[in-house]
Order: structure tokens, then C-alpha cells, then sequence
């Protein structure tokens, strides 16, 4: 058999270093290990163990050159032992070269472990490639929409006919938002799921404690470790009760290990069933679109197979003058990545294109630190041209100077890279907490190091290339003379670094401005009504539906709260959207979806929404059941010249028994979901109490400090039972731009990274350009050159490259900020001035750095730079 | 000079030495090793300290017989010498008189909540 055999490479590498009196031996002996793990384990973890077996025997006595007093040995002690002290003459020119180095290293780190993160998503789950969700692809006109929204009956469907294709189905709750648990006087408000009991088998859950089948019985729940811990802390919770939402009294079956973060279902702290957020009502029925199937596939089945079997199966339940809706089946893997579908076709999600943008970033950063790091040690070598000469005229080989060269790069790079490990394991946590996530140091990986050595090594080489093989090829007598002149070709090159170095900062500083303006631009948009002072509170046990009207009295007399509102969905989110609606006295249909709410008479006043025509709901009329207040856009999309009046028919009954409702006022449209997006037409009823959220405006100009507790005390007296806790709707509001904020942040940290790095590399290398204009600069001075003239000859040379370097980033830029921006529905435009600002920065501070030395020598007395030699 | 002390990790692998007999190769020894003390070891590490110690002296080895295990190659077969026989006896009367001096251990019974 192929497979019974060691690995050949590590054979060889083997044979490589090793002694070859040794080679008998220890390859008998590493073919035994080889064979007893094969016969207790799998040839994959023999084969893996040859590999660490022969990288254990890299040890002195077995190396073939390392025999101790030999000359080859003491060469190489030697030939560090130049380097260090060469690094140490330098100090500062060893610093600016390591710490480039190091920070492009550490950059690269910590995005490769990003990246690395992102693709491992899910990957958790032992299940992975199995596991898929049914989605639905619905018409509506001519846009196409994938949705993951479902009826319960398609996942009983679907694991009752098809039992050769699906070997596990688990249907969940569509909407995730935390619970509150409680066990005794402890409560806490936690995210989990309601799922069915296939769930926790079929995400492979790790159990601590209690059995993994464990939501069979509908009035059970499955904790995570973290969260029992807070619970129960040493007893164990299996068999204890947990509250649900204060009513609902649940068993304790399980305790599951937590999730990993870049898990799906990551934030689960409690597992519990799917049949109890459904009271008595029967989930699994054709019409009520709130639950997301999941389900796993019988071994050797295809997707694509699966996916076209089980395309139809709606069909049959709907009306057919709805449109039509198709199932499809999505892969585990391409849940975190590739779930962006426009027009039903699956397109390169947002996520995926900030893998791709960082991981360029990433490689760009590493190859400015790169190029710094060759253009640095390059014009370092120039000096060095009497030390060739010297140890020539003694008897050097040419292949010892090589060796020199090279142990001198070595040393550098591997110094870095040693650096950069420490200042990634440093800065972790705090990288984990900008970009969310929990990223940790791969120190036992295999393949980590391999890149990393080899990475080292290779910038070394490279690094160390020029002067290794160009400088030791000078004959004895040519090197004595002095510094060796550079060529034209030499200095172009270093030019076309430069240039290439500050085009990448240019574009990233563009890149990071314009980042921010979008994020403030979004920050600072109308959002229709008045977010001030607004805490919202969700509703949970029954007590609290029934009070609405004894609690805004309680409130409002407290002369804290100006007014007081409920809806059935908070103020920042978009959910509720329902079709179908027709034009009452033509018969149109109205093509597309609104987002319905349902809310008590207060809310415009609670929220100060604007009114532009018509009235607001009020409390005075006999009844406002048949009212609806529609928003600014949805006037328009309909198309309406004038709205007030207008009647439109429902397809089935929304409010109190109505199925047409008439329009009686407008209002400025509200933006409740994502802030980057156009505004979604809504159509808002008015309704009497007993909705999910309250909201409460506290009066402007009061302190908060005594408010709050006044509140809470009016609440409690109402509701004694019922758990207040609040959210700052202003806060709530905010969060949604969290992620442009990450990548705001991200984007900032690089570009000032790269500038850093750049910087840098332009201050060792005027530095080392100064030097050798030293005696020039002394003969000008000597026949009356100003210092302004000096400064200026000095730093034009740097200032034009940066200018080149602005030419080219700024269409590059805008080129991709301009794909970026075309993402946003609400967007800025990609102003002048940023590009103004970006060049001017740069060239700021590459005069800055470059004057440190120009002016350093041009004030310098020219009898100091004359008298040598 | 060369170095004549016994380590740790030396003083155990030159027991299994003793223990395995004339089955005492690199592998047999990491084997046994990792069998008797449940610590995870490689061969080289085992390999590197057996070098150390025939430097020292503590231990001699010879090429077995070629056969028909492991592709016809042969073991080297390691036995301790007199010199890390003596070393063993001094480590372990040692620790025996450090016992001895233990206090709660004197008095017969161990009770090492001091």
C-alpha cells in the first residue's frame, strides 16, 4: 500500500543534515515509530510524527558540520559576532532597520491570523460539510430576493419524504434576540436559540454535563458552560430550574461546552425548544414565514442534487398570485462568506471583500517593510567598501565575505521576526477587541512557523543579495580606495522603492479619510424623528400587556417622562414587512413590500416624528383602527399626488377586523434599519396597547441621575414582577455603525503603520544620502550657499518622489474608494480635498523627516566635514 | 574537561537503559520512556541525551546484528558502563539520605500538608 510507507521528503531532509554514520541507525529507528503508530493511529498521524520525529533530531550532535572545533564552526561564530557588534556600532541605523522589519512582520501576523479566522468559520462544527440551510428565492416583479425566512412545514416536509437526502433536520426561531434567564434571585438577559432537538447533535455540541439529546422534552433548556458557571457556579445545573422571560419554568438537561467565536451560532448561551416561543400554537404549518431551517445531508449526497429535488415543494401552498418561490440549499461553508445573494444570484459578499482588501493590505504592508528593509541595508553596504578591501588584502575568500553579508542580514531579519512574535502576542487582546474577535497565537503550528522561518530567511537572502555578491567581487585594490561609487541603476531603483513605498501610504491615508467621512456622513443623517432622552424597554410577561394605560399615568406623574409609546418592533430595526396590499377603489396591486408596525396613539408624540400632511393618530376619535399613517418614500413609490384620503386594501386583516385602511397622514421617512440605505416605505397602524416595546421619553433638561431611579420606581410599583431593563435608544441606534467603525479603525491602524514604516525608510535613507554629500555639502557651504539653499537641495530630491507617488495613488484610490462608496446606497462622494489633504500630509511629513538630517548637516560647520581625509 | 553529573532527565533514561537490556536502542528507550512516566518525548531528544552520555562515559554502545525488521538496517544497542553504574548509586544514595532527612517521612508516616 502507497500509504504504508514514511514520507519521502522528510526522508531526504533528513539525510540532509544528519551524520552519515547516523543515517543507519535513526532511519531504523524513526521507520519503527513510523510503524507502531501506524498500527494504534492512522497513517496521516504517522506520517505527521516522522515529520516532528526528524525535526527533533536538529540538534548539534547529530549535524553533520557541526563538528566542534572545526573551522568552519568558529567561521560562523565569528561571522556573528562581526554582525552584533555591527549592529550594536549602529544603534540607531540596527533600530530603524529591525523595527521596520519587525512592524510590517507584525502587521502581516496579525492579518494572516485574521483572515486565517475568517475562513475557518464554522469549520468548529465536525458537521461542516454536511450541514446546509434551505433558503427561498421569491419574484416580486422583477427583483428576485433570497430569503432565509421559512414555514414550519417545509423542514417536517422535508426530513418526512426525503429520508435517502436529508439525514437531519433542526428548525429554529427566526429571530435571535437575548432572553432573560433566571434562577433564583440571579437574572440575566442571554442570546440562545429555540431550536428543535436534532440541533445540538447535528452542531456536534461538546457536552460538559448532562445528555446531548436533551431537548426532547419541550420544557427543557441546554446552558453553555459559561453561562451555567455564572448560575451554579460548582453545583451541578443538571436537574435545576431555569426561568425563561420570569414565566416559563425550565429543566436543566445540558451543559455544552461554549462555542468557539467564529461559529455561526457563536453567541448561543442556552439551547431550548423550538414548540415553547410558540405557546400552544402549532409551529409547522404552510403560511407563517418565522422560522429558519437547518439541516444536514445523508453522506455522498450533492447539494446541487438535493437543492433541485427539494426546489418545488412550496408550490402546492401558496397562492399562485403571489409569485413564485423557489428552495435552495446553502453549504455550511459558504455561510459566513458567501450568503450575499443580489437578484437571486450569489455575488461576493461585503465580508469576503474586506478579507481580500485586508489581505492586500497585509501583503503591502509587508512588502513596504521589505523594500525599506533591502533599500536600508543596501545603502548601509556602501560604507563598508575599505572592510572588503581589508579583509581581501588578508586573505578573505570571496565566499567568506558572502557568508559575512549574509549572517549579517540573517541576524537582522531573525531579530525582527523574534520582535514581531512578542509585539503580536502583546497587542492581541487589544486587536481582538477592534476587529471582534478572539484570535490566538498559532504557537504550535506547524505551518506558522514553516512560513515564518522561511519568510525570514527568504527577506534575509534577498536583503543581504546586493552587497553579498556585488560588494565581494571588488578586486582588493579598488575596494581600498574608498567608497565604492553606486551606479546610476543603483539609485533609480532605490527611487522607484521610494516612489512605490509612498503610493501605498498615499492611497491608504485617502482610503482611511474617506472611511471616516462615510461613517460621520451616516452618523449625522435625518433620521425623521427625535432619538434624544428615549429608553426603550421590551415587554415580557403577561402582567405588562394589560397596564399600558395605569403605567403611563404612573410615569407621567412622576414629571419625569413626557410621553410614553408601545410598538411591536423596536425603533432600530426594520422587521415586520408584509405585501399584497391594492389600491382599494382601482383593484392595483402595489408591487412592493412596506414595513408594517403596529403602535399605540403616543408614539408620534414620543418620538416627534415630523407630520407633512395629514394628522397624527389620536386618542379623541371613536376609533383609529382603520387609520394608517403612511412614510414620505412610500408616497412616493406608489406614486400618490395626493395621499391624505387614500384607501388601500389589505389581503387580510391587519387591525381589529379591516381590511382597507385609509390614509390619514404623512410623515418624514424614518430610519430605523441601516443607515446606509435608501428608507423603506412604511406603513404604521395604530393600535391599543399589549406591543412588544415601550419607549419612554424622558423630558429634555432633567437629570438623568434622578430620572432614571424615579422611573424605574413608577415601573416597579405597576409591574413588581417584571425585570426593567432599558437600552438608550440614541445608543441602540449607534451600534449599527459598528462594523464601518472596525473597518474604520483597521483601516487607520494600517495606514499609520505603513506611514510609520515609510517614514522610517525615508529617514535611514537620507541619512545615508546626506552622509555621502557630506564633503559636497562642505564646498558649497565653504563658497556661500545659504542654509535655506542647502535644505532645499537636499530635500527636493525626496519631495519630488512623494509629489510622483501622489500621482499615482490618487487614481488608484479613488478607483476603488469609488467601488467601495457604490456599496452604500447613502453615500458621500469622494471629495477633492481629501486628496489634498492625504498628498500635503505625506509631503509634510516626508520634509519633516528628510530636514532632520539635511538641516542637521547644512548648519554644520564645513571645517568639521572638510578636514578628513 | 568534560562534564561527569548526572540530570534528570539523563539519571531516567540511563534506568530504562538497565531495564531494557539488550533491547536497548533509541526508539525502545523513547518507547519505554514514554510508557513509564507518560511524558511525551522524541526520538531525537533521546537520542541527543545517549550521545551525551557515552560522551561521559556513563554509557557504550555497539551496532546489533542486521535483520529483517525494519529494512534490514541495524540498532545500536547502548549498555551501561561501570562509570554510570557508579553514577546511579551515588544519585540514588543521595536522594535515599535526602529522604531520610525529611522529617515528616522519618517519623513514619508522609504528611506533606507541613
Amino acid at each position: 500500500m502507497k500509504n504504508r510507507k514514511p514520507p519521502k521528503l522528510a526522508e531526504k531532509f533528513l539525510l540532509l543534515f544528519l551524520k552519515d554514520e547516523l543515517a543507519e541507525e535513526v532511519l531504523g529507528d524513526l521507520d519503527e515509530k513510523f510503524d507502531s503508530i501506524l498500527h494504534k493511529k492512522s497513517p496521516t498521524k504517522a506520517k505527521i510524527n516522522y515529520w516532528y520525529q526528524v525535526f527533533n533530531y536538529l540538534r548539534p550532535f547529530a549535524f553533520k558540520f557541526f563538528r566542534s572545533n572545526s573551522n568552519f564552526n568558529s567561521m560562523i561564530k565569528h561571522n556573528f559576532l562581526i554582525s552584533y557588534r555591527i549592529l550594536l556600532k549602529n544603534k540607531a541605523f540596527s533600530a530603524i532597520n529591525i523595527g521596520g522589519l519587525a512592524m510590517g512582520m507584525t502587521v502581516a501576523i496579525l492579518i494572516s491570523l485574521w483572515i486565517y479566522d475568517e475562513f475557518s468559520f464554522n469549520k468548529h462544527h465536525e458537521n461542516y460539510d454536511s450541514i446546509v440551510q434551505v433558503l427561498r428565492k421569491d419574484s416580486e416583479g422583477d427583483e428576485v430576493f433570497v430569503n432565509s425566512s421559512l414555514v414550519g412545514q417545509v423542514g417536517i416536509f422535508i426530513n418526512e419524504n426525503y429520508p435517502t437526502i436529508f439525514d437531519k433536520v433542526a428548525m429554529t426561531f427566526f429571530r435571535m434576540r437575548p432572553q432573560l434567564l433566571s434562577v433564583g434571585k440571579q437574572s440575566f438577559e442571554e442570546p440562545g436559540y429555540y431550536f428543535q432537538p436534532e440541533a445540538p447533535e447535528m452542531l456536534s455540541l461538546q457536552m460538559k454535563a448532562g445528555v446531548k439529546d436533551g431537548l426532547r422534552d419541550p420544557k427543557s433548556i441546554m446552558l453553555s458552560s459559561s453561562l451555567a458557571d455564572k448560575f451554579f457556579k460548582d453545583e451541578n445545573p443538571v436537574g435545576k430550574t431555569v426561568f425563561l422571560n420570569t414565566s416559563r419554568e425550565l429543566v436543566v438537561t445540558g451543559v455544552y461546552e461554549d462555542l468557539p467565536k467564529n461559529s455561526t451560532f457563536g453567541n448561543a448561551a442556552f439551547f431550548t425548544s423550538l414548540e415553547l416561543i410558540y405557546n400552544d400554537e402549532n409551529p409547522y404549518v404552510w403560511s407563517n414565514y418565522n422560522i429558519k431551517v437547518y439541516a444536514q445531508l445523508k453522506e455522498g449526497v450533492e447539494i446541487s442534487e438535493a437543492s433541485s429535488i427539494i426546489k418545488d415543494i412550496l408550490t402546492p401552498h401558496r397562492d399562485p398570485e403571489d409569485g413564485p418561490m423557489e428552495l435552495l440549499l446553502l453549504p455550511m461553508k459558504d455561510w459566513h462568506l458567501n450568503s450575499t445573494f443580489v437578484d437571486g444570484v450569489q455575488v461576493m459578499s461585503k465580508r469576503f471583500q474586506f478579507v481580500i482588501l485586508y489581505g492586500i493590505i497585509g501583503v503591502f504592508v509587508l512588502f513596504l517593510a521589505f523594500i525599506n528593509f533591502m533599500n536600508l541595508n543596501t545603502a548601509r553596504y556602501q560604507n563598508r567598501g575599505k572592510e572588503v578591501g581589508i579583509r581581501k588584502a588578508i586573505g578573505s575568500l570571496r565566499s567568506q565575505l558572502i557568508r559575512q553579508f549574509l549572517a549579517e542580514s540573517i541576524l537582522y531579519a531573525v531579530s525582527a521576526f523574534i520582535i514581531s512574535l512578542v509585539v503580536v502576542s502583546m497587542i492581541l487582546p487589544w486587536f481582538n477587541e477592534i476587529s471582534d474577535k478572539s484570535l490566538e497565537m498559532p504557537w504550535g503550528n506547524v505551518i506558522f512557523w514553516v512560513i515564518g522561518i522561511v519568510f525570514t530567511l527568504f527577506s534575509a537572502l534577498v536583503a543581504g543579495s546586493y552587497p553579498a555578491f556585488f560588494l565581494s567581487s571588488f578586486g582588493p585594490v579598488k575596494a581600498l580606495k574608498g567608497t565604492l561609487k553606486q551606479g546610476l541603476a543603483s539609485v533609480r531603483f532605490r527611487q522607484v522603492l521610494v516612489v512605490f513605498q509612498f503610493t501605498i501610504s498615499i492611497a491608504l491615508i485617502i482610503g482611511t479619510i474617506t472611511v471616516y467621512n462615510q461613517i460621520i456622513f451616516a452618523k449625522t443623517r435625518p433620521v425623521g424623528y427625535n432619538q434624544d432622552g428615549i429608553i426603550t424597554v421590551r415587554g415580557r410577561s403577561a402582567e405588562y400587556y394589560e397596564k399600558y394605560h395605569v403605567l403611563r399615568d404612573e410615569l407621567k406623574r412622576t414629571g419625569y417622562v413626557k410621553e410614553i409609546a408601545e410598538a411591536n418592533y423596536p425603533l432600530t430595526n426594520t422587521l415586520g414587512n408584509n405585501n399584497g396590499f391594492k389600491f382599494a377603489d382601482t383593484g392595483e396591486r402595489i408591487g412592493f413590500t412596506f414595513n408594517t408596525i403596529r403602535v399605540t396613539h403616543e408614539y408620534g408624540k414620543t418620538i416627534e416624528w415630523e407630520l407633512i400632511a395629514g394628522r397624527d393618530f389620536s386618542r379623541d376619535l371613536a376609533s383609529e383602527s382603520g387609520s394608517i399613517i403612511i412614510s414620505e418614500s412610500a408616497v412616493k413609490k406608489m406614486g400618490l399626488e395626493n395621499p391624505i384620503g387614500t384607501q388601500i386594501e389589505a389581503r387580510r386583516e391587519f387591525n381589529r377586523g379591516h381590511k382597507v385602511y385609509t390614509v390619514v397622514g404623512v410623515v418624514r421617512d424614518m430610519i430605523k434599519g441601516n443607515p446606509f440605505q435608501p428608507p423603506v416605505p412604511l406603513m404604521i397602524f395604530a393600535r391599543e396597547g399589549s406591543l412588544g416595546y415601550l419607549f419612554i421619553k424622558i423630558e429634555p433638561d432633567v437629570d438623568y441621575i434622578k430620572a432614571l431611579p424615579a422611573i424605574e420606581e413608577a415601573f416597579q410599583r405597576v409591574l413588581p414582577a417584571h425585570p426593567f431593563n432599558y437600552e438608550f435608544l440614541d445608543n441602540s441606534y449607534l451600534q449599527k455603525f459598528r462594523s464601518e467603525e472596525k473597518i474604520g479603525s483597521l483601516a487607520a491602524f494600517f495606514s499609520v503603520l505603513a506611514i510609520l514604516i515609510s517614514c522610517l525608510g525615508l529617514f535611514g535613507l537620507s541619512a545615508f544620502v546626506v552622509e555621502q554629500r557630506t564633503k559636497e555639502i562642505g564646498i558649497r557651504k565653504v563658497l556661500g550657499a545659504s542654509v535655506s539653499n542647502l535644505w532645499r537641495l537636499l530635500s527636493k530630491d525626496f519631495s519630488v518622489l512623494v509629489i510622483v507617488s501622489c500621482g499615482i495613488a490618487i487614481p488608484i484610490a479613488s478607483y476603488f474608494l469609488n467601488q467601495w462608496l457604490a456599496g452604500y446606497e447613502y453615500r458621500i462622494n469622494v471629495y477633492w480635498w481629501i486628496y489634498a489633504v492625504a498628498g500635503i500630509s505625506c509631503l509634510a511629513i516626508t520634509i519633516a523627516t528628510v530636514s532632520f538630517h539635511s538641516l542637521k548637516v547644512s548648519l554644520s560647520n564645513p571645517v568639521d566635514s572638510l578636514r578628513s581625509e | 574537561m568534560k562534564e561527569s553529573k548526572l540530570g534528570d532527565f539523563e539519571e531516567t533514561i540511563l534506568l530504562i537503559v538497565g531495564i531494557l537490556d539488550k533491547e536497548a536502542y533509541a526508539f525502545k528507550i523513547a518507547d519505554e520512556f514514554e510508557a513509564q512516566t507518560n511524558r511525551p518525548v522524541s526520538i531525537g531528544a533521546v537520542h541527543s541525551t545517549l550521545n551525551r552520555m557515552a560522551e561521559k562515559g556513563f554509557l557504550k554502545s555497539e551496532m546489533s546484528e542486521a535483520t529483517a525488521e525494519r529494512g534490514g538496517r541495524r540498532k545500536r544497542i547502548y549498555t551501561i558502563t561501570g562509570a554510570g553504574q557508579k553514577a546511579l548509586e551515588i544519585s540514588r544514595e543521595l536522594k535515599l539520605s535526602l529522604w531520610d532527612q525529611f522529617p515528616a517521612f522519618s517519623h513514619g508516616k508522609l504528611n506533606f500538608n507541613l
